[in-house]
């Protein structure tokens, strides 16, 4: 389960590359012409995707019909004016339309200034383009682009850890759930003692899942900035990458953390909620739930951080750790704000812990068929 | 010494238990015997302070705590184990939780496999094992840790003789190291050949209490074991007797009417000769049993 997602990126990579591997041939085209300076001056300039080997139209025809080649071109001269012919299979990309037909008007150009007998004077005046430039507040736009990023991704993770654990923990749960491991486990430990080493376990587990992302991600951008493909497209957006990743290694870890651990504890109550262990894979549900409707309910509010519900939202646990992070990451919020919600979070998961740990032996213990909602408000009434 | 006092439980409207006393005293073993349904399994789930009742429960002196876990061996009724796990790890995991470390209990765990014949080694699987032998994995589970508190509900349940036998000399040898010792069973034979007292439940209600022959001799010595030449319709004749049960051959169970009808009843069928059986006894804990079962189906 830890190691699917850079299971899913190696397969992709393979896939990608074995597929790159097997069509490369099929996409090319070869270039014939009668005018060798003419075909040389067209490989000079686009020497990518192109069969140097064919140079006849019969090759080509017969590499079109083995399926080697996507089509070729043919390019002649008649009256001076430059004509280019394309055979193929399919229509022209709009890449190479575009590199044939900026290369045809760059020899007719040079065709034309020869006929004309132009001074290189006048050459170089007609050669003359507008300009246009475009001037971005870059610093602005990294920022939000940063913000957006984040975002996404911290609230993805918060999401799917969530959910996978929620569900993991709340059928450990229940499956023990009228057990007799469990009368002999409580004539040995507290409830709430293996309440809370229970609790801790599956936090370990998420904890080594967390480092080992961090680890992989870690390892997967040293790789990127070694390659050669890709490292130009870092440096580029360097800047970028550094924001987003200032966003994620700050406050907003431990939120997702202190997130994940309500959940967590949630889930197992539903766990030991449900009538029987035979009920297991219902106990997730109002987690799951609760989980989705915090995410869900991010959405709307992305660009209006100062709404009022927001405010209120990023200090309620169990919603907080959504909507603080979203209000960090977007400058909203003081570090005293911060705090403050992270202590109310810390506090409601102690609290909740001791009331869960003292409710567990009865919970656990009890074989009756009780829907979760009773056992839910007897649990409440004999609190 | 486990003290229980005036202990009562209600579910609801149903009667669990009902003002239940006994005392449980270091180095002996006390049977709870009743029907199913009677409260053995309540009265153990209150000693461990499963549920909530009223009275008092006592263990050497003070209620029962966290602090007494470690002294405590538990088997309950139905058996339950971890699957996945190994004999050993299952073993080693159960005695940490009493305080045991694995240093301590791994070097002992070959010698209770073979004690208890235990078909498999410490690294099998749970879930490899039979059923027989995931229940003898248990019971050393309860007794490894050696506990001076062992409760064990309905231990010998689904044993065979020989394996019933091997339990018998581990509850033995416990009771010898002075630990207290509460089990429940449906068989009497059991429970007379371990027991230094017994208490009978029935709908809550403790019905018997106190040691075997106690228990017995509370009903008179109004069962005759004879063995003779005599026919069953003479031996029915005979003065005060209810009922002429053969046993196999010439041998006879009379059950009387009044047990001071004895002397006259063996002069009878002696005439002053040898006779080769002539045992007069208080009825067994099986047919006390069933007698008060009885009571309230009437």
């Amino acid at each position: 389960m830890i190691l699917g997602p850079f299971l899913m990126i190696g397969l992709t990579i393979g896939i990608s590359y074995v597929s790159a591997n097997s069509t490369s041939k099929s996409h090319e085209i070869a270039v014939i012409s009668d005018s060798q300076p003419m075909r040389q001056a067209y490989l000079q300039q686009n020497s990518d995707n192109v069969n140097r080997k064919i140079q006849t139209t019969k090759a080509a025809k017969a590499a079109m019909a083995d399926n080697q080649l996507a089509g070729y071109l043919t390019f002649d001269t008649s009256d001076q004016l430059v004509q280019g012919d394309y055979h193929g299979n399919n229509a022209m990309g709009s890449g190479l339309k575009a590199q044939v037909q900026n290369f045809l008007t760059g020899y007719q150009q040079v065709q034309n200034y020869q006929q004309a007998k132009l001074t290189p004077k006048q050459q170089k005046l007609l050669a003359r383009t507008p300009v246009l430039k475009t001037h971005i507040v870059s610093k602005n736009g990294t920022a939000n682009l940063a913000k957006i990023i984040s975002f996404w991704v911290l609230v993805t993770l918060i999401y799917i850890i969530l959910i996978t654990y929620s569900s993991i923990t709340a059928q450990e749960i229940a499956s023990e759930k009228g057990t007799k491991i469990m009368e002999i486990i409580f004539s040995s430990t507290t409830a709430t003692s293996y309440f809370v080493g229970k609790i801790l376990g599956i936090l370990l587990v998420i904890a080594t899942q967390i480092i080992i992302y961090l680890l992989g991600g870690w390892a997967g951008y040293a790789i990127a900035t070694r390659n050669a493909t890709v490292s130009p497209l870092i440096t580029q957006n360097q800047a970028l990458i550094d924001t987003v990743i200032h966003n994620l290694l700050s406050l907003n870890l431990l939120y997702l953390f202190l997130g994940v651990i309500i959940y967590t504890i949630l889930a197992a109550y539903s766990g030991a909620l449900v009538a029987r262990a035979e009920d297991a894979s219902k106990a997730a549900q109002p987690v799951i739930m609760l989980g989705m409707f915090g995410f869900f309910a991010t959405f709307p509010f992305q660009n209006n951080m100062d709404a009022f519900l927001v405010k209120i939202l990023s200090y309620v646990p169990f919603f907080s750790s959504y909507f603080m992070p979203m209000r960090i990451i977007n400058g909203h919020v003081g570090l005293g704000e911060q705090l403050s919600s992270l202590a109310v979070l810390v506090v409601a998961i102690a609290l909740f812990s001791i009331y869960i740990g003292k409710q567990y032996q009865r919970l656990m213990l009890q074989t009756d068929s009780q829907s979760l909602w009773q056992h839910l408000f007897h649990s409440i009434r004999h609190r | 010494m486990l003290s229980i006092q005036h202990i009562s439980k209600h579910f609801e409207t149903v009667k669990a238990l009902n003002d239940v006393s006994f005392d449980v005293p270091n180095g002996q073993i006390l049977g709870l015997i009743g029907q199913n349904g009677a409260g053995k399994s309540t009265t153990f789930h209150s000693i461990l302070n499963f549920i909530q009742y009223e009275g008092q429960i006592q263990w050497q002196g003070h209620s029962l705590s966290a602090d007494d876990f470690n002294q405590i061996g538990y088997l309950p009724e139905e058996r339950s184990l971890m699957t996945k796990l190994t004999i050993e790890q299952q073993i080693i995991y159960l005695a940490r939780l009493k305080g045991k470390s694995a240093k301590e209990i791994r070097p002992q765990i070959d010698d209770w496999l073979t004690r208890f014949a235990v078909k498999g080694t410490r690294k099998s699987k749970i879930k490899d094992l039979s059923k027989g032998n995931q229940q003898k994995v248990q019971l050393i589970c309860t007794l490894i840790h050696e506990p001076t508190l062992l409760i064990l509900d309905e231990p010998f349940s689904g044993l065979d003789p020989v394996n019933a036998d091997l339990l018998k000399q581990a509850i033995l040898a416990a009771k010898d190291r002075g630990a207290a010792i509460i089990f429940s069973s449906h068989d009497m034979e059991n429970v007379s050949a371990l027991c230094d007292q017994l208490v009978m439940l029935r709908k809550g209600d403790v019905v018997l209490h106190g040691t075997l022959d106690e228990v017995r001799n509370q009903f008179g010595k109004s069962e005759l074991y004879v063995t003779t030449d005599w026919s069953q319709a003479q031996l029915a004749d005979l003065p005060h007797v209810q009922v002429v049960e053969s046993r196999h051959g010439r041998h006879y169970l009379l059950h009387l009417d009044d047990p001071a009808a004895g002397p006259a009843i063996f002069d009878a069928l002696t005439q002053g000769h040898y006779i080769e059986e002539f045992s007069q006894q208080p009825p067994s804990l099986d047919a006390i049993f069933r007698m008060k079962v009885g009571e309230t189906n009437v």
